[in-house]
């Protein structure tokens, strides 16, 4: 019993992060249709960022948030004006190889500058547990975990609530009615990609206290979101949250019960039935993973 | 069904392709730099791998990330064979494709609904299984040691010592695939595969029998991709889950057709012929010195590619011939039954 309650708690912690990672992601391929493969690259570079300020500057992670963020969203709108925007029309296959390019550029620019060695962040509370009972809590992956809740919740508010927020999700569920309706479309897809490379960078300020940066840490990542996006259904904030907690504990569980070196195979298979069973997801509207194509 | 083929030669470009055919020929009597010799190997095995991936997703519009899944099943199960049975390569090749032409059926099958990006990812997440299986069942496949193929060297065992076979072997292998490619592109089948790309429900309500075409030159892919795979592990001796089943090689795959022009039997040679020089001279160049760097050009030079000519190096020859012509030159006119 013991076992079974570490191993639910592991899981939705790391399925925290895998939420907090997926956020923003799923909001960019949600509204935008493109697969981003730079979004792990765009969560590397953060970490790099919160890693120099603490280095360099001695900017505690938490706090460097308000730094790290910022950047990522100028980083996503300078990349959308000069790779996602002219590509907009071009075929979904070319738009794959545009951001794998990307992908590709910035993971050898890290590698290039910042060589490939493994980096950390030495903080008071990098290895802290918290006990509870007999359980052990690790408190960076519960900030982490209680960062994914209020974001989600807060960009969900956001859609949900403003203006702004209504155009995003026009766009995301219909992307020709949603200009029949006046919204300018090139303008909800340069601030989504900011905003999406915002939330990223969040994640990327929380996870350097859990993780090690280097180069390709983005790619370990990347596959995993697109899965918990797509589980979670596109575009959707809740379904991300619970999308990623979802495939948080069946890591956990099938790396326990099963082996450890499965534990990847069998949330893509997971992946893969979902796609196939229930291509929208758990809270997609039904179709509207067809409907973003031209 | 060679009618085709014949009737290339009433045009100067059959006569150009066949001296380049001879040239190739002649090379290794006349080049014996073993550089030149890999970079000619390489330039025709993605040429003949980025065709086959061209099969199914150039004429058919089915664009797969996961073509990585075949070329690592044919070289495991090739490998695997020689290995534990002692099979000759040779026919463990035939084995390894029929077994991946039955593979190919079966995920291509469900995947064939999905649209977009979804099929991309789909076709991901299998290649990913595959790899961590391969990983996961050491006892079996010596998990990510990988393994290294016991040096015999003769024709018998599809190994040599020296790079000129290899390089006819390729290049056979690369003339098949474009000969394939080739009469798809001008029969009825190859029109039935262009429609559907086109427009899945237009074609559907013509008559075609969308799934069937769609299967078929999936399983012709995917036999396609094994053999390469083959090919590769044979040349280099030695397999791992990550190289063989890698997303990398699978996005290599389907960049060489793109680059030279999707859904043309001569686009992937073209891609490769122009891409992996580029490729090589990039990494020797900037390779030694500066880590990463010259991965950097490339994949600015991917995102440029993508943006600037979007039809690949055959896409700028069509654009000045279609601004002459008011009709676009799209198949239709010239089918007969």
């Amino acid at each position: 019993m013991q076992d079974v309650i570490q191993l639910t708690i592991n899981g939705l912690l790391q399925g925290g992060i895998y939420s907090l990672i997926s956020i923003g992601l799923t909001l960019i391929f949600g509204v935008t249709r493109i697969v981003n493969f730079a979004h792990g690259e765009f969560l590397m570079l953060a970490m790099y960022a919160t890693f120099f300020l603490f280095q360099l500057v001695g900017i505690d992670p938490y706090l460097s948030l308000l730094i790290v963020t910022p950047l990522l969203f100028i980083l996503g709108l300078c990349s959308e004006r000069l790779v996602i925007h002219p590509i907009l029309n071009a075929p979904p296959f070319m738009q794959i190889f545009a951001t794998v390019g990307l992908s590709v550029a910035l993971q050898n620019a890290a590698l290039f500058f910042w060589t490939a060695d493994y980096r950390s962040v030495k903080t008071a509370y990098a290895g802290m547990m918290i006990p509870a009972g007999d359980l052990l809590i690790s408190f960076a992956r519960l900030m982490a975990f209680v960062a994914a809740v209020l974001i989600s919740y807060g960009v969900f508010l956001y859609l949900k609530k403003t203006y702004a927020g209504r155009a995003i999700r026009a766009v995301a569920q219909n992307r020709t009615a949603a200009t029949l309706m006046g919204i300018n479309i090139r303008r909800v897809y340069f601030f989504t990609f900011g905003l999406g490379s915002a939330l990223v960078g969040i994640a990327g300020a929380l996870l350097m206290p859990i993780y090690y940066v280097f180069p390709t840490v983005g790619g370990l990542f990347v596959l995993t979101a697109f899965v918990v996006v797509v589980l979670g259904g596109l575009g959707n904030m809740t379904g991300a949250f619970i999308g990623g907690l979802i495939i948080g504990l069946v890591e956990s569980y099938s790396g326990f019960y099963v082996a450890t070196q499965l534990k990847e195979a069998v949330y893509f298979v997971i992946f893969i039935l979902v796609l196939l069973l229930k291509p929208s997801g758990l809270y997609g509207i039904v179709g509207a993973e067809e409907m973003g194509e031209k | 069904m060679i009618r085709p083929l014949i009737r290339a030669f009433h045009e100067p470009k059959g006569y150009f392709f066949l001296a380049c055919l001879l040239a190739l020929v002649f090379l290794p009597l006349i080049v014996e730099n073993p550089f030149v010799l890999h970079l000619v190997i390489m330039m025709l095995f993605y040429a003949a791998l980025g065709g086959a991936w061209n099969i199914i997703g150039g004429f058919g519009g089915q664009l797969s990330l996961g073509h990585a899944a075949f070329f690592g099943l044919g070289a495991y199960t090739c490998v695997l064979l020689h290995l534990y049975t002692g099979l000759n390569p040779w026919a463990g090749m035939v084995v390894g494709m029929v077994i991946t032409s039955i593979f190919g059926a079966a995920i291509s099958y469900p995947c064939f609904r999905l649209r977009g990006p979804f099929f991309t990812l789909a076709t991901i997440a299998f290649a990913e299984v595959l790899r961590i299986l391969a990983t996961y069942f050491k006892n079996f496949t010596k998990g990510s040691t990988g393994i290294t193929i016991p040096q015999n060297m003769g024709l018998a065992n599809f190994m040599f010592r020296e790079k000129a076979p290899y390089l006819y072997i390729i290049l056979i292998f690369a003339l098949l695939v474009f000969v394939v490619s080739y009469l798809i592109e001008k029969s009825r089948f190859g029109y039935y595969l262009q429609a559907l790309r086109e427009d899945e429900d237009a074609a559907e309500s013509l008559g075609i029998n969308n799934t069937w075409v769609k299967l078929k030159a999936a399983v012709i892919s995917a036999a396609l991709t094994s053999i390469g795979g083959v090919f590769y592990a044979q040349y280099i001796l030695f397999i791992e889950p990550y190289s063989e089943f890698s997303l990398d090689m699978s996005i290599q795959f389907a960049l060489i057709p793109m680059i030279g022009g999707m859904g043309t039997a001569i686009g992937p040679i073209i891609g490769s012929f122009v891409l992996t020089p580029l490729q090589e001279l990039l990494r020797s160049w900037l390779g030694g010195g500066f880590a990463g760097l010259y991965l950097v050009i490339y994949g600015i030079i991917l995102v440029l590619v993508v943006i600037f000519m979007p039809q690949g190096i055959l896409g700028l020859f069509k654009r000045s011939e279609s601004e002459k012509e008011t009709l676009p030159s799209a198949g239709g006119p010239n089918i007969r039954p």
